[in-house]
């Protein structure tokens, strides 16, 4: 795995040893935290010619326990995120602190250690399985590297790992390939929970599998959370499943975060107007609901996070701009995440402008937006064209 | 007449490692400007369906082994090659997943929109390229002078899949096939190209087949659904119907499995247990059997057919007034369908029969 980013190497400064649990304090919080990805041009000699800013001012905490749920659209981050956090890479700037211990620039064993208590579960349960060991070989791979037990104790681990995920133990021997996308979920997941960790950063981990498969393995992540005292970072782009599993939901747009709440609250009060949105996008499976319900249609695509627009980041598809006679401030300065309730944070300037549901805020802003009149999307002005990777500008 | 009439249609893919039963004996029509969803989860044979409609499936796998796909009173099935490459694209398109997949990445937009339309249409070069230009401008490209100049990768997913819409509707064809069009597209995307192609296909009265595995984009775009298992049509209604009276089982299943925006938190999942049947055997009995809670011993051996859940009703099969069928010994009641489990007093589901065990 690459942890190597091409930035220049802030002042090294070694993880303060943990304190012990403190009650009341996050197991995780990560501050202003950046990510930067160099892009390079020049075949003979690279030069560094800018940034893509996949993670741009993160600040996120997450009490023991619980799962706060990442989403925003492909590309915005959050991989990014749940990578830098377990230090698969080393971040741009910022700080990551777990259970009271500074890991931002951990290294060598501090680091290894703190591997031991975050792990990671991946979208693609079969490009990030070994297709040359067998489901107990990968499952016992972790302990074998922190050296936990002798190999019977190990043996015997596996064992009831695979029996806990809802797999037959005597399959220990087969091979990934032998498996369904939902078993091989389930060595995935038998393999994050070999070491007792206690941060799992699941990064869609169902959206790769069929329908019918999906509910299989979020019931067994509650049922493992329940039992082993999990504490999750659940990332998705699919905010149905999202608000199904996360106590608390931080919605990402290219880079930052727009909005943190609980589910229930960020469902019933979005605020900021591209919460709203994507919540006014998602389809409800229910023709008499979706009949009535009205969208809000952004204008354009997401920009590229290799040059993300100044000023709030949203600004280019904005609806609330637009509806306020495109006000400067969003050009030029960008919001920050208040808390406008409690626990409920926002980045918009003007985020007291909206209150309550996508269905309010189109009554209060008056012009419907749904159905025929959401062509006034495609013709706008702020529709802006997002690069279809780093460097590739239009 | 129905504008497409698809009966007993089976497919098949000879491999290496076996014959795939893809699309087991699959019928359904559609009429004219209706808007059609087929759901199910991967492998179900949605796609398959409709690649044999197209006379597009893979070579040299895939066999069409039986059946009638009537479109507009022709067999198509009888077609030979250079008929069906006129009706391609001039009376069915077809939009995909990927976009890159039917976009030529070496000719510009307006190369390929020109070709299209001059392949079907005496116009001269201009004619079409001011078609083009109209086209783009219709689904909403910014700057469409300067983006028919563009070639495929300088557009953003979204803005691919619009101009695919735009080079399928160029012709302004009786049946468009969508197969998962917004799969890949993020959902304020997806929002903007179901909300175009809804209202395209209004305007053109254009015949749509939706093809998605979520339940939620055929909830608000479609009138009538078939739900694919195994390559099998199981249950068939109008789309209201389909959600607020699901009566097989399978479909039961997946509007329990799938979490709902709108759900109370906390509410659970109830996932369907076990894993979708492998197509490289032949189908015995039900394919649902081995993960039904329903099940008879009668599912162990033999596949119902497509009926009406009304046994005397007279059998519409188009239009809002569908009759919904479902093809299953012993469907779920209303209040079995709410439970998401059978509610009948010592009822268990019969056992597998012993030779299918061993
Ligand atoms: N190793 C890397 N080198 C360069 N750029 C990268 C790297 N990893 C990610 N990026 C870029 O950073 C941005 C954020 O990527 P990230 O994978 O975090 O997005 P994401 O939100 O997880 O998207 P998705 O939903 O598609 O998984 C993207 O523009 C991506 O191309
Ligand atoms: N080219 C091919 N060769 C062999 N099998 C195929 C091929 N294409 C599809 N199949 C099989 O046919 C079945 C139906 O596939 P498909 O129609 O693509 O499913 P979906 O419902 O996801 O669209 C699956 O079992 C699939 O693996
Ligand atoms: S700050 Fe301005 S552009 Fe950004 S979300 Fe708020 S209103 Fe929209
Ligand atoms: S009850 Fe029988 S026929 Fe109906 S879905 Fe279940 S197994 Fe199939
Ligand atoms: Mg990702
Ligand atoms: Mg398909």
């Amino acid at each position: 795995m690459s942890g190597v980013t091409g930035q220049p190497a802030p002042g090294a400064a070694v993880g303060v040893a943990s304190t012990g649990t403190e009650p009341g304090r996050p197991l995780l919080e990560i501050t202003d935290l950046r990510m930067y990805f160099p892009i390079s041009s020049g075949i003979l000699i690279s030069r560094h010619v800018g940034d893509v800013r996949a993670v741009d001012g993160v600040t996120l905490a997450i009490q023991k326990g619980e799962t706060v749920g990442l989403v925003g659209e492909s590309g915005c981050g959050k991989s990014t995120v749940g990578r830098t956090i377990l230090r698969l890479y080393r971040p741009t700037s910022g700080r990551i602190v777990i259970d009271g211990q500074d890991i931002t620039w951990a290294e060598g064993s501090t680091l290894r250690a703190m591997r031991r208590r975050m792990q990671m579960i991946f979208q693609d349960p079969y490009a990030s399985l070994n297709p040359r060991m067998t489901a107990a070989g990968i499952v016992s791979e972790p302990l074998e590297i922190h050296g936990v037990g002798s190999s019977s104790e190990r043996r015997e681990r596996v064992r009831d790992l695979l029996a806990t995920v809802g797999l037959d133990p005597d399959y220990g021997d087969r091979y990934p390939h032998e498996f369904s996308g939902g078993q091989r979920q389930r060595i995935g997941v038998a393999r994050a929970l070999a070491l007792h960790p206690d941060l799992i950063v699941a990064d869609e981990p169902i959206s790769a599998l069929d329908v019918s498969i999906q509910a299989q393995i979020i019931n067994l992540m509650e049922r493992l959370q329940g039992e082993f005292g999990l504490t999750y970072l659940f990332i998705a782009h699919d905010l149905s499943v999202v608000r199904h599993i996360s106590d608390r939901i931080a919605v990402m747009y290219l880079g930052r975060l727009v909005e943190t709440a609980t589910s229930r609250e960020l469902y019933d009060r979005p605020i900021h107007p591209y919460t709203v949105a994507l919540l006014s996008a998602v389809p409800i499976p229910d023709p008499a609901i979706e009949r009535k319900r009205r969208r809000i249609i952004l204008t354009g695509d997401v920009p590229s996070p290799s040059d993300p627009p100044p000023g709030c980041h949203f600004h280019t598809r904005c609806w609330l701009r637009a509806r306020l006679g495109n006000p400067e401030r969003c050009v030029v300065e960008a919001p920050a995440l208040r808390e406008l309730a409690s626990g409920h944070a926002v980045a918009c300037h003007f985020a007291e402008e909206v209150d309550g549901s996508p269905e309010q805020v189109l009554q209060v802003t008056g012009e419907g937006m749904g159905g025929s009149s959401s062509r006034r999307a495609d013709d706008s002005p702020t529709g802006r064209v997002a690069a279809a990777g780093p460097g590739l500008a239009t | 007449m129905h504008l497409l009439s698809i009966r007993d249609l089976v497919v098949k893919f000879r491999t290496h490692d076996g014959t795939v039963h893809a699309v087991n004996g699959v019928s359904f029509d559609l009429d004219e400007g209706e808007t059609l969803g087929l759901v199910g989860e991967s492998g179900c044979g949605k796609s398959v369906t409709n690649l044999a409609v197209m006379r597009l499936l893979p070579k040299p796998a895939g066999h069409i082994e039986g059946g009638e796909v009537v479109f507009q009173g022709q067999d198509l099935l009888r077609l030979d090659e250079s008929e069906m490459r006129d009706l391609r694209g001039k009376e069915i398109a077809m939009i995909f997943q990927d976009p890159m997949t039917s976009l030529n990445p070496v000719l510009t937009i307006e190369e390929q929109m020109v070709e299209t339309i001059r392949a079907h249409r005496r116009v001269s070069k201009s004619q079409a390229r001011a078609r083009s230009l109209e086209l783009l401008t219709m689904v909403g490209i910014p700057k469409p002078e300067t983006r028919l100049r563009n070639y495929p990768h300088q557009f953003s997913g979204g803005m691919r899949q619009r101009v695919m819409i735009a080079i399928a509707l160029a012709l302004e064809p009786k049946l468009l096939i969508a197969d998962e069009p917004t799969t890949a597209l993020d959902v304020t995307i997806q929002a903007q190209v179901l909300d175009l192609l809804q209202r395209l296909a209004a305007d053109l009265g254009t015949a749509v087949i939706l093809i998605t595995h979520d339940l939620g984009v055929v909830a608000g775009m479609t009138s009538r659904l078939n739900v694919m298992y195994a390559g099998f049509v199981v249950e068939s209604a109008s789309t209201p119907d389909l959600f607020a009276r699901p009566r097989h089982p399978y479909t039961v299943g997946l509007l329990h499995s799938m979490p709902r925006l709108d759900a109370q938190p906390g509410e659970p999942l109830i996932p369907i247990e076990g894993v979708p049947p492998d197509l490289r055997r032949a189908p015995v009995g039900c394919p649902f059997a081995p993960r039904c809670a329903w099940r008879l011993e009668s599912c162990w051996t033999g596949m119902p057919s497509l009926e009406p859940i009304d046994q005397t009703a007279q059998i519409v099969t188009t239009g809002p007034n569908v009759t919904h069928r479902v093809a299953c010994w012993n469907p779920a009641t209303p209040d079995e369908a709410v439970a998401a489990r059978p509610l009948r007093e010592g009822f268990t589901p019969a056992a597998a029969p012993a030779e299918a065990v061993a």
